[in-house]
């Protein structure tokens, strides 16, 4: 078995955050990861490289849009010729057609691009993929006090926390007697709480919130991430939160009220984030029995306290 | 088990790969508990012998289907009705493969349905894994047992603490050559691995399922200039295996879907550290052993075979855990696990 000294999960962090930091500092490394992405995408066939990022899979559109009349007719002789001669006397004919076709290409790709462009400005005007990684921090993690109150609310059982930080949460769910683990986004900022010897995972905390199994957790808290996100996808969210719950299980919402936000907050996240107020009413009308209770701050003043039916 | 009779149905007994292996050891526990075993196939690929499908009856107290693509003999027992226990190693999703390869694809579908076809008929489902185990319940499976891969240590050695590496190491992978094993995303991070480590080598050992898929492989390996430190063995004896497994210095798994995923075993076995992907069946294998990352960003993987390359705790660590981790799984507990589970569809049967 594992030697004592052996800790996996603190070196597991540990590499994240060290990859983390060379992207940060090393755009040749971002660059190249870039263009691995990109020399895939160019030496697979469509559709089998994942989540192809939409301008590559255009450009490729583009190039498999265009049919080629001259077909290629080797090098080995005799063969050559005869190839040569059917090209030839064919050539008017497939050159009428594939004119034809690759106008009828070229109209589709080009609909294709302004449909693209289109989308990406409504997105960006909505704001449902919109990443301010780059313009703002993301929320505070709650504070030792705020995480306090919130072990005292979830009680114990298997918990997560979604948009951990460096774990002061999870710390003190852990604290009281509970089961917890967290998920965040961010691997420089957990490997503190890795090194405390925290359970704290590298990834997003939506997708890990939406691979949970039905009914497979006895807690969760939704903080940070979630006040970066647009009114539809909090609604989808707490439909989510709720069906992974056991039953009697607890959601507790750690936000920041919208109405508190600086001025640069409050434009730069304009339509995304809402109050414990409305949190309550959204979780009330999917039929869980909600509260909303206290919290020290500073940020975080007001917890919303969910229980499934 | 005395006197009882077991059938173990399966398309063929090949060679090398992991179900047929499964097979002839689940017989040779049977047949030390006392049953009468034989082994049925639809087509003859060894000397060993077997029982005809066209030539089979079902009258055995226990019939085992194992079942990991779609194949004529699971749709004998859809089509009359046999209560077999179904023994699911797991059917690739197709969704995998479908843009790379039709042939494949029409087995993976077939597979797939008749998984759900058998969840009425069958008397039972024992899953090599918990996560295949969710798929048999998904596909409307009642009685669901979990008993991993039955596995024989091979004659290795245990490898004592390795030296560090030379030439920038060593990264092995060891399965078929299919899209959901994702050696794109090992060339891929070697070639990130690049900046650290210029002379590391990429040793992917497996026979070819898709030819397309190879192609593309080679093509990317040139394409980000490390086609000369990429090498593709193809099928391989259990000899030049057991070498490669010998040589490596680390083996990376980043497979999209695994069932179970023997090789990883097999890695642990000759010492070898082992790097993968928190995917499908693969962190039920490897347990505490290996470096499991949730990530497959070409730098993060990079970072971990460096890590995993330059520091010689850790590799002596991951080396101890995984050996252990490894004998578990060729051990007692193994086989009594799936002796028990056998014993009580025969008991529940009477």
């Amino acid at each position: 078995m594992p030697e004592k000294s052996f800790d996996i999960n603190r070196i597991r962090a540990e590499i994240e955050a060290d990859a983390e930091t060379r992207r940060r500092q090393d755009p040749e490394l971002a660059r190249l990861e870039r263009d691995i992405e990109r020399a895939w995408i160019d030496v697979a066939p469509p559709g089998a490289a994942g989540d192809d990022p939409g301008e590559l899979l255009l450009d490729r559109a583009d190039r498999l849009a265009l049919i080629d009349v001259d077909a290629p007719i080797g090098e080995r002789r005799g063969v050559r010729e005869v190839k040569g001669a059917i090209r030839k006397a064919t050539y008017w004919y497939l050159r009428y057609v594939t004119d034809q076709m690759n106008a009828f290409s070229g109209v589709l790709t080009r609909l294709l691009r302004r449909m693209n462009e289109r989308l990406d400005h409504v997105e960006h005007v909505v704001g449902i993929y919109r990443d301010d990684r780059e313009l703002l921090d993301p929320p505070d993690a709650p504070s030792p006090a705020t995480s306090a109150a919130i072990a005292r609310e979830v009680g114990s059982g298997r918990t997560v926390v979604l948009s951990c930080g460096d774990g002061e949460v999870v710390a003190a769910l852990d604290e009281a007697g509970g089961s917890a683990y967290g998920v965040d986004r961010d691997a420089v900022a957990l490997l503190p709480g890795v090194e405390r010897g925290l359970d704290l995972r590298t990834g997003d905390p939506r997708t890990h919130l939406v691979e949970l199994e039905t009914g497979s957790v006895d807690g969760l808290v939704l903080a940070g991430f979630v006040e970066t996100l647009p009114v539809a996808m909090l609604v989808d969210l707490i439909d989510i939160s709720l069906d992974r719950l056991a039953v009697g299980g607890r959601v507790v919402v750690a936000v920041a009220d919208p109405g508190n936000r600086s001025p640069i907050e409050a434009e730069l996240r304009q339509g995304r984030g809402i109050s414990p107020e409305t949190w309550a009413h959204l979780l009330e009308r999917r039929g869980a029995a909600v509260s909303l209770v206290d919290s020290p701050g500073p940020r975080v003043t007001r917890l919303v306290i969910a229980t499934t039916p | 088990m005395k006197g009882l009779s077991v059938d173990l149905l399966l398309s063929e007994l090949g060679s090398h790969d992991a179900t047929s292996n499964h097979t002839r050891l689940m017989r040779d526990l049977l047949v030390d508990e006392g049953a009468d075993v034989r082994i049925v196939v639809q087509f003859v690929t060894s000397d060993e012998p077997v029982t005809l499908l066209k030539d089979w009856k079902a009258t055995a107290n226990l019939t085992v289907l194992q079942h990991a693509i779609g194949s004529d003999i699971a749709d004998r027992a859809i089509r009359e009705r046999i209560p077999v226990v179904v023994n699911y190693h797991n059917v690739t999703p197709p969704e995998l493969v479908e843009a790379w390869d039709a042939d494949l694809i029409s087995g993976l579908r077939w597979g797939r349905s008749q998984l759900d076809q058998l969840a009425p008929v069958a008397r039972g489902g024992l899953a090599v894994s918990e996560f295949n185990a969710r798929d048999m319940r998904s596909a409307g499976f009642g009685d669901v047992h979990v008993a991993p891969v039955l596995w024989t240590l091979p004659a290795a050695a245990e490898r004592e603490h390795r030296l560090a590496p030379t030439n920038g190491g060593t990264v092995l992978f060891v399965g078929r050559v299919a899209p959901n094993k994702c050696h794109h995303d090992l060339i891929a991070a070697m070639a990130a691995l690049g900046s650290r480590r210029p002379e590391a080598e990429l040793v992917l050992v497996g026979s070819m399922a898709s030819r397309r898929y190879e192609r593309a492989l080679r093509r990317l390996a040139s394409r980000l200039g490390i086609g000369e430190r990429v090498r593709f063995t193809g099928a391989v004896s259990g000899g030049e295996l057991a070498s490669w497994y010998e040589r490596a210095d680390v083996f990376a798994c980043l497979s999209a879907h695994e069932g179970f995923c023997v090789p990883i075993i097999e890695a642990m076995h000759h010492g070898l550290p082992v790097v993968a992907h928190r995917a499908a069946a693969v962190p039920e294998t490897v347990g505490d052993a290996a470096l499991l990352l949730g990530d497959k960003a070409p730098a993060t993987i990079a970072a971990a075979l460096h890590r995993v390359l330059s520091d010689a705790e850790l590799r002596e660590s991951l080396r101890s855990a995984g050996y252990a981790r490894a004998a578990n799984f060729a051990g007692p507990v193994s086989r009594r696990t799936n002796i028990r589970a056998l014993a009580g569809f025969l008991e529940a049967g009477r």
